[in-house]
C-alpha cells in the first residue's frame, strides 16, 4: 500500500545515484546546457555591474562634474541594455529546450518499459500510479532540472559576485554587513522546512475534498435513495472546515517568512547606512557612488534568497519524483526471452519475422505450479492436455485458478514449476511476440480505443484493408448495426467507447479477435446483463469466434460450457473434475450440482 | 454591475477583511517608496549638511535630525530599521487579513456547491458529467480564491506602489518624473496583448498535452489488449506522435516566451538608460541634487517592472469569470427539495399506479404509457421486460426521483406528489443494481443506516446477505476501506454489501432493482430464501433479468416499451404464451437442452 501512497514525502537526503541516472538524460542536451549556463552567468555578470555603471555616472560624470563623460554613459549602458537582452532570450530559448526534450526523454523511456513489462506489473500496480509517474512526476523533474536549475545558478552567481566586488571594495563595510548572513541562512532553512509541510498538508485536505466531491457526484443516487444528504453534509463540512483552518494556518507561518527576511535585509541597508555613511566622510577613497552601490547590493543580495529557498526544496521533492520515475524505468521486466530466443526470434520492438515458425495450438501444461511471490500458491502440479482446435471451459468460483490458467497460457505469468508446451516445445523456446502475435484475447467487458470503429476492429491487425475489416464485422453481425450509424464504420466511439453499448462494444471486439485470426484464443466470459436478444447475437458471435482454434474461456454462459470439447471443474487451485458435459452431467459431482441449482 | 453582484455574493459577512487587507496594503506602499528617500537623505540633507534638501515626509525628518553628523546618521540607520519592523508587522496582518478573507470565501463556496450537488434532482445528475462538475467545484472554486488571495490583491498592490512612486518622484523633479514614464504606455499594453494572446497557444498546449495522456491512459487500461494482439510496437508509435507534438507545442510556446520578456526587458532597459541619461543631465544643471538622482534610479524599477506585472495580470482576469459563470450554472439549479411542500403520512406498504404516464421534456416517446396496478402490503411483486421496457423508469417513479406527469401513484391511498421527498424514501428503499459504496469502512458502509447499531446487528446483517465470509477473508475484516484508496469489491459483493446495509433498516417497501445480478445463481437462491423469511410483512419489488427469480412472486407485471403487456402469476403467464412464455423460454431452452443432454448421457 506505501508503495503506491501518492506522495510519500520524507526529508531524504541527498541521492547522488539517483541524480546521477538522470543526469544521463542531460547527456545529449549538453549542448543547451552550457550555452544555457553562460547566458547565465552572463546575467549574474551583468546584474552585479549594473550598480557600478551607475557609480560610474555618481562619481565620473557628477561628482566630478565632467558632462562631456555622459555620451560614454549612454555608449554603455547601450552595450548593457543589447547585452542583457541577448542572454536573456539565449537563456529562455536553451532551458526551454532541456524542459521540453528531458521530458519528453523520459516519458519515451518509460512508456516503452510499460509495453515491455509483464502483465503481473498492471495486476499491482494502480493506473493512476503509472499515469503520475509519466506526467507529473517527469513534468517536476525536468521544470526543476531546466529553470530550477538555471535560476539557482543565477542567484548563486550573483551572490557571490556581489560578495567579491563589496569585498574588493572595501573588506571592512562588506564584512559588516554580511554578518546578518548566518542570521538569514537559518531563518530560511527554519521557515523553508515548515511552511514545505504546511502546503502538504493542505494538498491532503484539497485531495480529500476533491474525494469527496466525487462520491458526492458519483454516489447521487445512493444517497438520495438512503437519504443520506445531511450526514454527508455534515462530513463534508467536517473537511472544509479542516481545509479553511489549515490554510489559514499555512498563510499565517508563510506570511511570516517575508517580513523576517525584510527585517534581516534593513539590518543590512542600516549597517550600511551607519558605517558607509561614515566611512564617506572619513575616507577619501569611499564615495557617494560606492555607498549607492553598497546600498543596491544588500537589495540584489536579498531579492534571491527567498526563491533560493524554494529552489531547493522543489529540488527535494524533484529528488522523490526522480525516484519515482527511475522505479517505473527501472522496473524489472521478470519476463523475458533468453538470449538464444531473442537471436532467432527478436526482440518486440525488431522481430525477425523471417524465422517464426507456425503456430499449430496444441497447449500442454505438464506439472504446472504457480506462487504469486508472496507465496500464495494458485495452482499446484496442473497437468492438461489440449490439441489444437480444442475449446476448453474454465468453471468455478472467483479465486479457483480460472485466470491463473489463462494468464500463463498467454505467458503473462510463468510457471513457478513444471513446463507449458506448445505445439510439443516448451514455451521459453520461442519469444513472447511469436506467441502474441497468435493469440487473442476477448474479453466482455471489452477495451476499445478512442478512434473510429474502423480503428478499432483493424487493431487486431494493423494491415487489414477495410473490406477485411467489414468482413470481420459482418461474421460477428456487427455490421448491421453498424451502418444504423450516421457515419457507420467512421463512427467515434468515444473515450474507452463510452459512445456504444456494452453489447455493440462486445461485438466490435469479437470482430476485433476475429481479424486477428489467432490459434489460440482466450475468451474471457463477463457476467454483466444484456438483454435476452442482444445476449442470442452474442452467443452466435462466440460461436463463430471460436471456431477452428484452440480456446480457453472462463465460462459463465451455459450454453458455451455445454458445447465445449473439454470443462474443467476447478478448485482452489486444482481440477476436481475433467471431462465433457455429458461425462461430467453423468458423475452427478460438483459440476452436476452447480448447474443443476440454476434451474430448480 | 451583474459582474460585481456576482463576485460580491459569495464575499458576503467577510468584507470587512477585504476592505481592512486592502487599507494596509495602501499604507504599505506608501512606506515602501519612502525606503529610496532615506539614501536621498543621507547623501543630499546628512552629507551635505543641507537639512532642509531631503525629501523624506516631515514626520521622518522629525525623527531622524542629529546634532552632529555621527549622531544623524545613527539615527538614520536606527529608524530604517525601526520603519521596517513596522512595515513587516503591517504586511504579516495585511497577509493573515487576506488568507482567513479567501479562505472563509471558499469554504462558504465548497460548502455551497457541495449541499446543492446533493440536492439537485435525479434527472441533472444522469445527464452532468460528473468529470466536469468536479472540475467546477474544485478548481473553479480554487480560481475564485487565488484571484481573491492573490490576483485582485496583487493588482491593487502594483496600482498602489506605481502611484505612490510616480508621487514620490514628483515632490523631487516633474520633468525626469514625466521622462521615467515615457515607455510605460509601451510596457503596460504590450503585456496585457501578450497575455491575451498567449491564452490562445497555452490552450494548444494543454489540447496536446491531454491527447497524450489520453492515449497514454487508454493504453494502460487496455493493456491486456495491446499484449494480447502483440500491438505494442504500434502503440509506441502513437504515443511517440502524441507526446512529440505536445513537445512541440510546449516549445512554440516557449520561444513566444523568450521574445515577450527580452523585448519588454529592451524597452524597460532603455527606460533605465533615459532616466539615468537625464538624470545625470538635470544633477549637472543644477536641477535636482546627487541623492535624488540616485532615488530616481530605484523609483524607475518601481514604476516598469509592476506595469509589465499589471498587464500580465489583468490579462488573466478573464478566467475568473469564466470560473465563476460555471460555478453559477450549479448553484443557480434548482434544488428537488425547494418546492416539496408534501407531508408525511404513514406508509404501510400498499401501493397503487393508476394510469402513470412518463416522459422525458426532451424525449417524444413516454418511458411509461397508462400504467396501472394494485399491490397489497406484503405482497412480492416480480416486474419483467426487455432492456428499455420502462422498469428503471417505473422505480425511479415510486421515490420521486422522477416525478410522473399522467395519473396517480398511490401509498396507502395517498398520492405520492403529497408526500414528502425525504419522507418516502425513507420508507421505500431501493437497492440499485449498481449500488454505491462510500469510501470507509465496510463496517461503517453497513451501519451508515442505522448510527446506533451494534456490532452484532451489523455482522448478522452481513450475514443474513451473505458477505460476512467475504468481508472476514480480507485482510482488515470489517474495517477495510472501500474504494479508490482501498480494496476494490466485486460487482456482487457490493450489491451483498448494499442489501446488508438495507436490512438494519426496517422498510414497508423495498425494491430490488436486479439488485442480485452479478451474484452467482447458488448464492442468489440462499439469499433470496434468506430475505423472505426476514422481510415477511414488507411489500417487496423484484425487478429482474433471470426469470427464475420472478417465478415465485404473488404477482408478475411484464413491461413492454412501457406498457403493460401482461400480468398475472407465473402459471397464468406461462398459459397466455406471450411475451414472459417466451422469455422463459429462451431462458430455459439452454436448461431443456442441458437436461435432456444430461438424460442422454444417463442413459448411455
Amino acid at each position: 500500500m506505501s508503495y503506491f501512497e501518492e506522495e510519500t514525502y520524507t526529508d531524504t537526503s541527498f541521492d547522488v545515484t539517483v541524480w546521477k541516472k538522470i543526469f544521463r538524460y542531460m547527456k545529449p542536451l549538453k549542448k543547451h546546457f552550457l550555452i544555457g549556463l553562460m547566458a547565465v552567468v552572463m546575467l549574474a555578470f551583468l546584474d552585479v555591474a549594473y550598480p557600478l555603471l551607475n557609480r560610474f555616472a555618481i562619481d565620473g560624470i557628477i561628482e566630478e562634474d565632467r558632462i562631456d563623460r555622459l555620451p560614454i554613459f549612454i555608449g554603455l549602458f547601450g552595450v548593457y541594455v543589447v547585452l542583457i537582452v541577448t542572454m536573456i532570450y539565449t537563456f529562455i530559448i536553451h532551458a526551454g529546450r532541456i524542459q521540453v526534450e528531458l521530458a519528453y526523454a523520459i516519458r519515451k523511456d518509460a512508456f516503452h518499459k510499460l509495453q515491455e513489462l509483464p502483465f503481473v506489473y498492471y495486476d499491482r500496480t494502480p493506473v493512476g500510479w503509472i499515469m503520475a509517474r509519466m506526467t507529473s512526476d517527469s513534468r517536476n523533474l525536468s521544470d526543476i532540472l531546466s529553470w530550477g536549475l538555471i535560476d539557482l545558478s543565477w542567484g548563486l552567481l550573483m551572490m557571490v559576485g556581489i560578495t567579491i566586488v563589496m569585498f574588493v571594495v572595501n573588506a571592512k563595510l562588506a564584512a559588516i554587513t554580511l554578518s546578518v548572513l548566518p542570521l538569514l541562512i537559518y531563518t530560511s532553512i527554519y521557515f523553508r522546512k515548515r511552511i514545505l509541510k504546511a502546503f502538504r498538508e493542505i494538498r491532503k485536505q484539497n485531495s480529500k475534498i476533491t474525494g469527496a466531491f466525487n462520491e458526492g457526484i458519483g454516489g447521487a443516487k445512493t444517497t438520495k435513495t438512503l437519504v443520506l444528504e445531511e450526514s454527508n453534509y455534515k462530513e463534508f463540512d467536517r473537511l472544509t472546515s479542516r481545509m479553511k483552518s489549515h490554510s489559514i494556518r499555512a498563510a499565517v507561518f508563510a506570511g511570516l517568512y517575508f517580513p523576517t527576511i525584510l527585517f534581516i535585509a534593513s539590518i543590512a541597508t542600516a549597517l550600511v547606512f551607519y558605517f558607509g555613511g561614515l566611512e564617506v566622510t572619513t575616507n577619501e577613497l569611499f564615495t557617494v557612488g560606492l555607498l549607492y552601490v553598497f546600498v543596491s547590493y544588500v537589495g540584489q543580495f536579498f531579492e534571491p534568497v527567498m526563491m533560493l529557498a524554494t529552489i531547493l526544496a522543489r529540488f527535494q521533492q524533484a529528488q522523490a519524483s526522480a525516484e519515482r520515475v527511475l522505479s517505473l524505468i527501472e522496473q524489472d521486466v521478470d519476463i523475458t526471452d533468453r538470449p538464444v530466443v531473442i537471436e532467432r526470434y527478436g526482440t518486440f520492438d525488431k522481430p525477425l519475422k523471417e524465422n517464426w515458425e507456425p503456430l499449430g495450438g496444441d497447449v500442454t501444461f505438464d506439472n504446472v505450479t504457480f506462487k504469486y511471490k508472496k507465496g500464495e500458491t494458485v495452482l499446484e502440479n496442473f497437468n492438461l492436455e489440449v490439441t489444437r482446435g480444442q475449446s476448453v471451459a474454465l468453471v468455478g468460483h472467483t479465486g479457483a485458478g480460472k485466470s491463473t490458467i489463462v494468464n500463463l497460457v498467454c505467458r503473462f505469468y510463468e510457471p513457478t514449476d513444471g513446463q507449458i508446451l506448445i505445439d510439443g516445445k516448451p514455451m521459453q523456446d520461442r519469444s513472447i511476440a511469436w506467441l502474441h502475435d497468435k493469440l487473442g484475447y476477448v474479453l466482455q467487458a471489452p477495451h476499445l480505443f478512442s478512434g473510429t470503429i474502423r480503428d478499432n476492429i483493424r487493431y487486431g491487425k494493423l494491415d487489414a484493408t477495410d473490406e477485411d475489416v467489414i468482413d470481420a464485422a459482418k461474421m460477428v453481425e456487427a455490421d448491421a448495426f453498424i451502418r444504423t450509424f450516421e457515419h457507420g464504420y467512421d463512427t467515434q466511439v468515444g473515450e474507452g467507447g463510452a459512445r456504444l453499448s456494452v453489447g455493440q462494444k462486445q461485438l466490435i471486439s469479437f470482430a476485433r479477435a476475429l481479424l486477428a485470426d489467432p490459434r489460440i484464443l482466450i475468451l474471457d466470459e463477463a457476467t454483466s446483463s444484456v438483454d435476452t436478444q442482444t445476449e442470442k447475437v452474442i452467443q452466435r458471435a462466440i460461436e463463430t469466434v471460436m471456431e477452428g482454434r484452440t480456446t480457453f474461456v472462463i465460462a459463465h454462459r451455459l450454453s458455451t460450457i455445454v458445447n465445449a470439447d473439454k470443462i474443467l471443474v476447478l478448485e482452489h487451485g486444482k481440477i476436481m473434475e475433467e471431462g465433457t458435459h455429458e461425462a461430467l452431467i453423468k458423475q452427478r459431482g460438483l459440476y452436476y450440482k452447480l448447474y443443476t441449482n440454476q434451474f430448480q | 454591475m451583474k459582474r460585481l453582484r456576482q463576485f460580491l455574493k459569495w464575499m458576503k459577512g467577510h468584507l470587512y477583511l477585504y476592505v481592512a487587507a486592502v487599507v494596509i496594503l495602501f499604507v504599505l506602499q506608501y512606506f515602501r517608496t519612502l525606503t529610496p528617500l532615506f539614501i536621498q537623505h543621507i547623501v543630499d540633507a546628512i552629507f551635505a549638511g543641507d537639512p532642509d534638501a531631503s525629501s523624506l515626509p516631515g514626520f521622518i525628518r522629525y525623527f531622524v535630525e542629529g546634532d552632529t553628523l555621527r549622531q544623524s546618521l545613527l539615527l538614520v540607520a536606527a529608524f530604517s530599521i525601526a520603519f521596517t519592523v513596522i512595515r513587516a508587522l503591517l504586511f504579516f496582518l495585511h497577509r493573515v487579513l487576506i488568507a482567513t478573507f479567501a479562505e472563509r470565501v471558499a469554504y462558504g463556496l465548497r460548502n455551497t456547491i457541495y449541499n446543492k450537488l446533493q440536492n439537485l434532482s435525479f434527472s441533472y445528475h444522469t445527464q452532468a458529467d460528473t468529470g466536469d462538475l468536479i472540475q467546477r467545484s474544485t478548481t473553479d472554486v480554487d480560481t475564485f480564491r487565488m484571484f481573491l488571495a492573490e490576483m485582485l490583491i496583487e493588482v491593487m498592490r502594483l496600482i498602489f506602489l506605481v502611484s505612490f512612486a510616480i508621487y514620490q518622484m514628483a515632490r523631487m523633479n516633474v520633468p525626469l518624473t514625466a521622462i521615467t514614464l515615457a515607455t510605460s504606455p509601451i510596457v503596460f499594453t504590450s503585456a496585457l496583448i501578450y497575455f491575451n494572446f498567449v491564452k490562445k497557444v497555452f490552450k494548444r498546449v494543454e489540447e496536446s498535452e491531454a491527447r497524450m495522456t489520453t492515449t497514454l491512459q487508454e493504453n494502460v487500461t487496455g493493456i491486456r489488449v495491446v499484449k494480447a494482439f502483440a500491438n505494442e510496437n504500434h502503440e509506441i508509435d502513437k504515443f511517440e506522435a502524441t507526446s512529440s507534438d505536445y513537445r512541440k507545442e510546449s516549445f512554440s510556446l516557449l520561444k513566444l516566451m523568450a521574445v515577450f520578456w527580452s523585448a519588454t526587458d529592451f524597452v524597460i532597459f532603455i527606460q533605465y538608460a533615459l532616466t539615468a541619461s537625464f538624470g545625470v543631465y538635470f544633477t549637472l544643471t543644477g536641477q535636482m541634487n546627487p541623492g535624488q538622482f540616485i532615488a530616481f534610479l530605484t523609483f524607475v524599477g518601481m514604476i516598469v517592472w509592476p506595469l509589465r506585472q499589471l498587464g500580465r495580470i489583468i490579462g488573466e482576469f478573464g478566467k475568473t469569470t469564466v470560473a465563476l459563470d460555471r460555478i453559477d450554472e450549479i448553484v443557480t439549479q434548482k434544488d428537488e427539495h425547494e418546492d416539496d411542500h408534501g407531508g408525511t403520512p404513514s406508509i404501510e406498504g400498499s401501493v397503487e399506479f393508476d394510469d402513470v404516464t412518463f416522459q422525458f421534456d426532451d424525449d417524444p416517446k413516454p418511458l411509461l404509457k397508462n400504467v396501472s396496478f394494485k399491490v397489497n402490503a406484503g405482497d412480492t411483486i416480480a416486474i419483467v421486460g426487455k432492456t428499455g421496457s420502462g422498469k428503471s423508469t417505473l422505480i425511479n417513479l415510486m421515490v420521486r426521483l422522477l416525478e410522473n406527469q399522467g395519473g396517480r401513484i398511490l401509498f396507502d391511498g395517498n398520492d405520492i406528489k403529497s408526500i414528502n421527498k425525504k419522507h418516502l424514501r425513507q420508507h421505500v428503499g431501493i437497492i440499485l443494481q449498481e449500488p454505491f459504496l462510500y469510501s470507509k469502512s465496510i463496517y461503517d458502509n453497513i451501519g451508515i443506516m442505522d448510527k446506533n447499531a451494534d456490532k452484532k446487528k451489523v455482522h448478522n446483517a452481513a450475514s443474513v446477505a451473505r458477505i460476512h465470509e467475504d468481508i472476514l477473508s480480507f485482510e482488515a475484516g470489517y474495517d477495510t476501506v472501500v474504494g479508490e484508496r482501498g480494496v476494490t469489491l466485486s460487482g456482487g459483493q457490493k450489491q451483498r454489501v448494499a442489501i446488508a446495509r438495507m436490512l438494519l433498516d426496517n422498510k414497508p417497501v423495498l425494491i430490488f432493482d436486479d439488485s442480485l445480478s452479478a451474484v452467482d445463481t447458488e448464492t442468489d437462491i440462499q439469499i433470496r430464501r434468506a430475505l423472505n423469511h426476514y422481510w415477511q410483512n414488507t411489500t417487496v419489488f423484484i425487478i429482474t433479468h433471470r426469470i427464475v427469480t420472478a417465478k415465485a412472486a404473488n404477482k408478475i407485471i411484464v413491461l413492454d416499451q412501457g406498457e403493460i403487456i401482461e400480468e398475472g402469476t407465473h402459471e397464468s403467464l406461462l398459459a397466455k404464451d406471450g411475451l414472459y412464455a417466451e422469455l422463459w423460454d429462451i431462458q430455459s431452452s439452454i436448461a431443456y437442452d442441458f437436461q435432456k443432454r444430461g438424460q442422454r448421457s444417463e442413459d448411455t
